[in-house]
């Protein structure tokens, strides 16, 4: 296996490129040895009839003409004699462009203020911390655009200002303590002010989550869960519980892994099986290899091997895994890791407080409702890698972070209809957006949020929704719960 | 006693260099000498950042035009712009490295190398860096570690894709994306590399720094570029290595199964993993203690150089000499102590964010004395608009507009709502990123003739400068507003979400401003590399100016000066001094009747002339206009 095989690029430009630069640096290609193998792809990748000329010749086209401004300019700079006249007259264009873009770009800070300032949404918060969130931007705005204008406006009036002239000389003024002493203080003054206004407005919103505050008890817990590339959420149930929940009890059809029996029991049966499956493709390694070695050679002799490159790539590495003990170490850890899963799964069931079937009426659903005027906690929770949940209009975001817990406390203040009616959008809708680099498809995960009017509403929409256990059939339907009064249990992710 | 003895070390040398002729290996590529490293460095940069900001238009044109099809794309990127539509993986892996390089390989060795190198010897007057041979290992280490994190960029599977800031369970998981798998892992070794030759550089500027000052140059007689660079190399030396063991420990979970930033993770398609008991936060406090000196690592040596440049052409003193030393002492200090303001929504303990959101505040202190301080610095000047001036000027307004929106975002109520939106990319381009980039180009500009002894075509540059100036706040302004309408960043397209419509032509014009601030620089590397070759000769001292390193000859010689090294008599920003008859006082030239600096005078008017007042008119004229299009007469 040759190390420095740049077979793992896709393209032969590429590859001509990569194949110097991995001459030129061995130590860094000894890292490409896990993807590289010896198969090389027919050169007919390199095909510029399909390049797509007119655009390549279009950008030329464009560079050769900047080449041609540029020169046209060098040779007028070459012509320029360095005397005090050109260095006035230079002066005099620059500074005058200065203050025509001081003047255009001012216009075009009101003009971007005035046009857009409608779909900016900080001043009609949804939610009742998020009024707050937006009165400290007001006050901030106010301070920083009044600097912004008047520092800007300063530079570049300065510029026209005072130009050069042989005939004075600049003032010579290198230090003045008491104007030092003023431009320092002033600055901290305001922003201790904004800090202490920050200060107060960040505890209120966030404290409250805190297990031991007052309120903490009054808000109404839903776990909402994340996962590449989408988004689930949990509601207690009748039972105002939330079932414990564990990375080791997910599953297909248990997404947020929670301990319910029934949903567990599945998954150690299917573990099991694959556990089965892998220990046997196991022993019988030394007769598949002799299966693949015989493909292989056939392959190589009918020459599919050139027709059927993808393959046949994998095919050989699949072989030499196999020869330098790879694939079974491969199986083997596969293995472990599901024994390690099942052994988990049996340690949590030995433990008295885990089944306790808190979980049976919990809905997990793929949209969220919640009521106007309710004050909720997010406890937000990842199974893969960090997302963020960000919903915009509610001034709410927070991280999911895979073994932790995070939360966020909020009450929404505007139903859906009523936020559909304030923005004249009939097709509006409340969503909260995934808000930290996942993955591919990051851009597009969501999940809808619906603000209802009042409890009924809601009990109506979580009534419809299937519980993770279906009550047995012979039960009286449960009544209609009454969540707003009493406290939900968190719950408490077992590790 | 120490620099006498330096002398004769050095006379010797020189005479033994006499009987070697220099091979073209040890002048050009293995060379020891700091001007030619810091060209080395300052050229690696160039490409590295012509690579950026490709990269940068390559996505700017998917978020433009998300559902137009691209041929040249295809031709270009092969399989990762099928049909002409950029692949949303490889959307992410472009977004990665363009962060990366831009941030690493442009900002922080690109600027801080070029210059330290070039100017911490020849400003302070010594022979060459304290360690020579330190030095070149610096670039070289540099070097290889930008060839393995652009060739990230070639291979099968596709670069490292979780942001530059690379965030793991996702950069630790291959499974989780493709970018995950080789391309992280080069993505770290080409990191850990930098991290060696920033190490190794930044060990050599400040023993430099301290030790090999020539005489008569105190400490407080140090042009303001050098304190920059002395306060950088100190920030990275104390922040690079913890993002080392940052790096490591990623390694280390990714290839030997420990468990530091992993737990509780399902993967689909694998099942459920091992890996119990870390944290994915740890990483981020790890990477944010480097990470945020590393944005003043970035910034000031740009500020440094702006300092330079604005007393140089306004011929005037730099105003607050102790004032913008410490406020550059105030920002490094407080930029150790600040990251959590990149976690205030990541679920830590609020209280420990109120902390972190006071600290942070509290640099925009600092912050606004070095703005006020260059303001005064213009006033009254006579100023001369070099193109390094412009780009100068160019830094303070970028650098005002930017700074400001750190209030927002560094007040944790409010980052609740702004934080990884549009608004923080608005930010962050403007304060760190735009902002550097200008006192970069202002150094180029600036030093080009102390570089390769020839000038840089002004007409090309007053045209770069207005156009990447345009182009600087028309891609990143209204990215503002996107933010404050919740825009996320790092969106690969807007099309499937309905709320983010509205927004669709400011992402065109976005686009367009970019592609014309692409070509600009077009301008500035043709004159670039046409004025190395064919610019006009400089000048000993083209810009009247009083730092040491203009008394050095044209032509580059091995230790700098021929004879003896210059005595330093005064500071280096005695322009327009009334006592003097031209209006630069150099810091070598002896002069022992004038005192070292003069009280400031005390008149309240400059002296008129015609002209002046001809002006005067003309300006109030203006100033009256303005006050009328904003209503304020």
């Amino acid at each position: 296996m040759t190390i420095t095989s740049p077979t793992f690029m896709h393209n032969s430009l590429y590859k001509r490129f990569l194949a110097i630069l991995f001459a030129a640096i061995a130590p860094a290609a000894i890292f490409a040895q896990a993807a590289a193998t010896d198969i090389v792809e027919p050169p007919k990748e390199f095909d510029p009839s399909s390049w797509d000329w007119v655009s390549i010749l279009i950008w030329v086209l464009v560079a050769l003409i900047i080449l041609v401004i540029a020169r046209a300019f060098d040779i007028g700079g070459l012509a320029e004699k360095v005397t005090g006249k050109k260095i006035a007259s230079s002066n005099k264009v620059n500074a005058t462009v200065g203050i025509i873009i001081l003047i255009l770009g001012m216009a075009g800070v009101f003009w971007e203020i005035s046009n857009h300032g409608k779909h900016l949404l900080l001043w009609d918060a949804a939610s009742e911390h998020g009024a707050t969130i937006d009165s400290m931007f007001m006050v901030t705005f106010g301070f920083t655009f009044v600097v912004f204008v008047v520092t800007e406006i300063l530079l570049f009036y300065f510029m026209y200002r005072y130009q050069y002239s042989e005939k004075r000389k600049a003032h010579y003024y290198f230090h003045n303590n008491k104007l030092e002493m003023i431009w320092t203080i002033i600055p901290a003054i305001v922003l201790t002010f904004l800090v202490l206004r920050g200060f107060d407005t960040w505890t209120k919103i966030t404290y409250r989550g805190a297990a031991d505050h007052e309120d903490y008890n009054k808000d109404y817990e839903i776990e909402v869960f994340a996962y590449q590339f989408g988004w689930k959420a949990r509601y207690c149930g009748e039972d105002n519980k939330f079932g414990e929940a564990n990375f080791n009890f997910i599953s297909g059809t248990n997404p947020l892994g929670v301990a319910v029996s029934e949903q567990v029991d599945s998954l150690v049966v299917s573990l099991n099986t694959q556990v089965a499956e892998l220990e046997a493709i196991k022993a019988a390694v030394k007769d598949s290899t002799a299966v693949w070695q015989k493909e292989y050679n056939r392959m190589v002799s009918t020459g599919l091997s050139k027709a059927y490159v993808k393959d046949f790539a994998a095919l050989t590495e699949k072989l030499n895994d196999v020869k330098c003990g790879a694939y079974e170490r491969k199986l083997e850890k596969e293995i472990d890791r599901k024994k390690t899963n099942l052994t988990r799964i049996a340690n949590y069931r030995a433990m008295p407080d885990v089944f306790n079937k808190a979980g049976n009426d919990d809905r997990v659903v793929t949209e969220l409702v919640l009521v106007k005027n309710k004050s909720y906690r997010f406890r937000f929770r990842a199974r893969d890698v960090i997302h963020s949940a960000y919903i915009p209009e509610f001034r709410v975001q927070m991280n999911c972070v895979p073994g932790m817990s995070t939360i966020f406390p909020f009450t929404p203040t505007k139903t859906t209809a009523e936020a559909r009616q304030l923005k004249g959008n009939q097709e509006f809708d409340y969503y909260l957006y995934c808000n930290k680099i996942c993955g591919a498809a990051h851009y597009n995960m969501k999940i809808k949020i619906t603000v209802v009017e009042n409890e009924a509403e809601f009990n109506k929409w979580v009534a419809a929704q299937a519980p993770l256990v279906a009550p047995p059939a012979s039960a009286t339907p449960a009544a209609p719960a009454t969540s707003d009064s009493t406290a939900t249990q968190p719950a408490i992710a077992i590790r | 006693m120490s620099t006498a003895s330096l002398h004769t070390d050095h006379h010797a040398q020189d005479h033994h260099d006499h009987h070697h002729k220099e091979t073209f290996i040890s002048k050009y590529v293995f060379s020891m000498d700091h001007k030619m490293i810091s060209k080395q460095f300052l050229i690696t940069g160039i490409i590295m950042g012509c690579a950026g900001l490709i990269m940068s238009l390559l996505f700017r044109l998917q978020l433009a035009w998300p559902d137009e099809q691209f041929g040249l794309l295809q031709t270009l990127l092969g399989k990762w712009a099928v049909d002409g539509k950029l692949d949303p993986n490889f959307y992410m892996g472009l977004v990665t490295i363009h962060g990366t390089i831009m941030v690493f390989y442009v900002l922080t060795a690109g600027l801080s190398g070029t210059f330290s190198n070039l100017l911490i010897p020849l400003q302070l007057g010594a022979r060459d860096m304290a360690s020579p041979f330190m030095n070149m290992l610096s670039y070289w280490f540099f070097f290889v570690s930008s060839v393995v994190m652009l060739s990230s960029v070639f291979i099968e599977t596709g670069p490292a894709s979780g942001g530059w800031t690379v965030y793991p369970p996702l950069s630790a998981l291959e499974k989780a994306m493709p970018g995950s798998g080789l391309g992280m892992t080069l993505w770290l070794v080409a990191i850990a590399l930098f991290i060696v030759s920033s190490l190794l550089g930044g060990i050599n500027y400040i023993s430099t720094v301290l030790n090999m000052r020539t005489k008569g140059m105190s400490m407080n007689r140090m042009p303001l570029t050098i304190w920059a660079f002395f306060f950088t190399a100190v920030l990275g030396l104390l922040s690079f290595p913890v993002v080392l063991g940052a790096a490591l420990f990623l390694i280390f979970d990714r290839s030997f199964g420990t468990s530091f930033y992993l737990s509780d993770i399902y993967l689909e398609g694998v099942g459920a993993l091992e890996n119990v008991g870390g944290s994915p936060i740890l990483y981020q406090h790890l990477f944010w203690f480097l990470g945020h000196p590393e944005v003043y690592i970035i910034l000031m040596p740009a500020l440094g150089i702006t300092s330079e440049v604005i007393s140089t052409n306004a011929r005037k003193p730099i105003f607050g000499y102790t004032a913008m030393i410490i406020s550059l002492m105030g920002i490094s200090f407080l930029s150790f102590i600040v990251w959590g303001h990149h976690m205030f929504v990541t679920g830590m303990n609020p209280f420990i964010g109120s902390v972190f959101m006071i600290l942070t505040l509290i640099i925009a202190v600092p912050s606004a004395v070095k703005v006020f301080n260059y303001l005064t610095t213009l006033w009254r000047g006579n100023l001369r608009f070099t193109p390094a001036m412009l780009f100068s000027i160019g830094l303070v307004s970028l650098f005002i507009s930017g700074g400001l929106t750190g209030i927002y975002l560094g007040n944790a109520a409010m980052d609740i709502q702004l934080h990884d939106s549009y608004f923080v990319v608005a930010h962050f381009h403007l304060v760190m990123g735009s902002a550097s980039i200008f006192g970069m180009f202002a150094g180029i500009y600036h030093w080009f003739p102390r570089m390769y002894g020839r000038m840089l075509n002004n007409n090309l540059g007053y045209f770069h400068f207005w156009l990447t100036f345009i182009s600087a706040y028309l891609v990143f302004f209204p990215m503002h507003f996107m933010g404050l309408a919740g825009v996320p960043r790092r969106y690969y397209q807007f099309t499937l979400l309905k709320d983010f419509e509205v927004w669709a032509d400011t992402n065109k014009l976005i686009t367009i401003a970019a592609m014309v601030g692409g070509f600009a620089q077009l301008l500035f590397l043709y004159n670039f590399f046409n004025s190395i070759f064919r610019g006009k000769k400089a000048e000993q001292n083209p810009w009247q100016s009083n730092t040491l390193e203009w008394s050095a000859p044209v032509e580059h010689i091995h230790g700098n000066w021929p004879g003896e090294i210059p005595t330093v008599y005064r500071g280096p920003y005695e322009y327009s001094r009334p006592d003097r008859e031209e209006d630069f006082f150099p810091q070598y030239v002896p002069d022992e009747s004038a005192p070292e600096t003069l009280e400031p005078v005390k008149t309240k008017k400059a002296p008129k002339t015609e002209e002046l007042a001809e002006k005067q008119e003309t300006s109030t004229v203006f100033f009256a206009a303005i006050k009328k299009v904003f209503g304020l007469s």
